[in-house]
């Protein structure tokens, strides 16, 4: 590295490109990410929002371009990334918890693995996580028990009991029924005021434009602007941004 | 256009006119009348141990008409539930009706030659009665059923997970494995490996080519079983814990086979009560167990009744075993299995 490492500085991705088979998703795209912003992911479907954040804990495999994460390469082979994902909380669509696993031992299943912390350990500090999420009474439930809303608010404890310094969330509310969207959104926007670092991609307007600090355009597999809340939404200056804004807010 | 209209509100016309009629062959009059015809017809069958061509012609059109005259009492919406079920019994009587007519059996012979159970009790030589050696047989029957159940289990597991890594060579090596089992008859590769093995220097007791054989066959269906049950995870599952740190192994062993597991548990019991069956085959390599065994009662007394005697043991240890499987499914089906 020819950088010195900055701590501010917790994702620096670098003409990151991404090609599945002949389709070019991301065409050369670069950001830095610091320590406790909120960047929320925009832009219209199949613009590369999800390969974007997949890529940065190489759930997808990049094409080319170098994505840092904490000072380390990630795209490099000798990087254990199986390390460096437990430094980044992951947040899905489809929740994706494991069905034959209650609440709490989705929570704990990472952590006693994967970190090697003890059972009564875990247990405590995945009890306390629930509980943070609001679902201490349904610790003992399992998923299919669970409605969306409640569903996704144990997977973000089960992502937060890595207790990792940076989560990322891919498009979380999409498929929550609209009164269950609240709940999720409230628990998202306590970690972004505790200071979390997070990516968000969602089309979550009011969220975004109160918990974020940061907005990406991603259309077309560039970003095509970046900016505030206010800059985006108020006075967005290319056309492809305003199209985009038009079509979300004529719902 | 109003061409097509006139037609449609000539169809209405028509459904309108026939709505309250019933067909002649849904008239409780055919129904009956057919009925008798068909018993009339019964007590008409050729009474014959080996009919000719015209007779198996007769025969087979009465059971063609029964058939018809079931299926259709059983597809009218209309007919009550006691004559449905009394047509049932009506054509399940027929069919017994074939055998008795058709048989002209001496039933008392029969019985004196196939069960004779006072047989069972004599000790032979060695003093061990028939039954003993049914016993014998079966306990036999028994250790080879766990020890392929065990062995197939742990080759069908090693080669689905080893075919879920999707290596290439390995995965041609593993199919053309998978297909030379499944397609070769286990009497086959059994005599290979008691009879022929030996002329390689590699010789196997009987019982211990007995059992690696059915492990072998049975493996090959294990393995499609759990590839099955690892290929129904859904892929967020390993994508979510690949999220959390977990590497490759740990998520296959914490994440991807419990829940494999749990679909691959019917279908799994079924493969191993067939494959229990399959022990019956070690008959042909000199294994004594259950079938072995019951032969060579026969051998020694020229007396079948052994052979009936084994085959109730067979019915009394798989029809259970069969409706477990059966109920295994219904349970998954119907909810998640609570640990």
């Amino acid at each position: 590295m020819n950088k010195e490492f900055n701590p501010e500085v917790m994702i620096e991705v670098i003409d990151l490109h991404k090609y599945f088979k002949d389709l070019h998703v991301l065409k050369g795209v670069s950001t830095k990410i610091t320590r406790g912003e909120v960047v929320a992911v925009m832009g219209p479907s199949g613009g590369g929002k999800s390969t974007f954040l997949r890529c940065m804990n190489r759930l997808e495999e990049p094409s080319s371009g170098k994505i840092i994460v904490e000072g380390i390469d990630i795209t490099s082979p000798y990087v254990d990334i199986n390390k460096v994902r437990t430094e980044i909380g992951m947040v899905f669509q489809l929740f994706n918890l494991f069905p034959h696993l209650t609440a709490i031992e989705n929570v704990k299943l990472a952590p006693m693995n994967v970190r090697k912390v003890s059972d009564a350990e875990a247990t405590e500090r995945g009890l306390a996580l629930l509980e943070k999420v609001g679902l201490s009474d349904k610790a003992h439930n399992y998923p299919d028990q669970l409605s969306g809303g409640q569903q996704q608010r144990v997977a973000i404890a089960r992502a937060l009991a890595m207790q990792p310094q940076i989560m990322f969330f891919d498009e979380p509310t999409s498929a929550l029924d609209p009164e269950m969207i609240g709940e999720v959104l409230d628990v998202m926007r306590a970690m972004a005021d505790e200071g979390m670092t997070m990516v968000v991609v969602s089309h979550e307007m009011g969220f975004i434009n109160e918990a974020a600090d940061r907005i990406l355009l991603l259309a077309e597999g560039v970003i095509v602007e970046e900016g505030t809340p206010e800059q985006i939404f108020k006075h967005p200056t290319q056309q492809r941004t305003q199209e985009f804004l038009g079509k979300i807010l004529s719902v | 256009m109003s061409e097509s209209k006139s037609a449609r509100s000539a169809i209405l016309a028509e459904l309108r006119r026939m709505q309250h009629h019933v067909p002649w062959h849904r008239r409780d009059e055919f129904v009956g009348a057919s009925l008798l015809a068909l018993i009339l017809y019964a007590a008409l069958l050729p009474r014959t141990g080996s009919p000719s061509v015209v007779q198996w012609a007769v025969i087979g059109a009465f059971f063609a008409l029964a058939l018809a005259w079931g299926g259709l009492i059983l597809s009218d919406v209309r007919m009550p539930e006691w004559v449905k079920t009394l047509t049932a019994f009506v054509l399940l009587f027929l069919g017994g009706w074939l055998f008795y007519r058709y048989s002209d059996a001496d039933w008392e012979r029969l019985s004196h030659v196939f069960f004779n159970w006072e047989l069972m009790k004599d000790p032979m030589e060695g003093g061990a009665t028939g039954w003993d050696i049914l016993l014998d047989g079966l306990w036999l029957t028994v250790q080879i059923a766990f020890f392929s159940a065990i062995f197939s289990t742990l080759i069908g597991l090693l080669l689905a997970v080893f075919r879920s890594f999707e290596n290439r060579i390995l995965n041609i090596f593993i199919i053309a494995y998978i297909d030379f089992f499944r397609a070769m008859p286990i009497i086959v590769l059994m005599v290979l490996a008691y009879y022929a093995l030996p002329y390689t220097g590699i010789v196997l007791d009987a019982p211990v080519a007995g059992v690696l054989v059915l492990s072998l066959n049975s493996s090959a269906y294990v393995s499609e079983i759990f590839r099955a049950g690892i290929l129904s995870v859904h892929h967020g599952q390993i994508e979510a814990a690949r999220a959390l740190g977990m590497n490759p192994v740990q998520t296959m062993r914490l994440v991807i086979l419990p829940q494999a597991l749990r679909v691959v548990i019917p279908p799994l019991t079924s493969n191993y009560v067939a494959s229990a069956k399959d022990t019956a085959i070690c008959s042909s390599i000199t294994i004594l167990e259950l079938l072995k065994s019951a032969l060579q009662f026969q051998a020694f007394k020229a007396n079948p009744t052994a052979i009936i005697a084994a085959t109730v043991i067979y019915i009394l240890i798989f029809v259970p075993l069969t409706r477990l499987a059966g109920v295994l499914e219904v349970r998954m089906k119907t909810g998640r299995a609570k640990a």
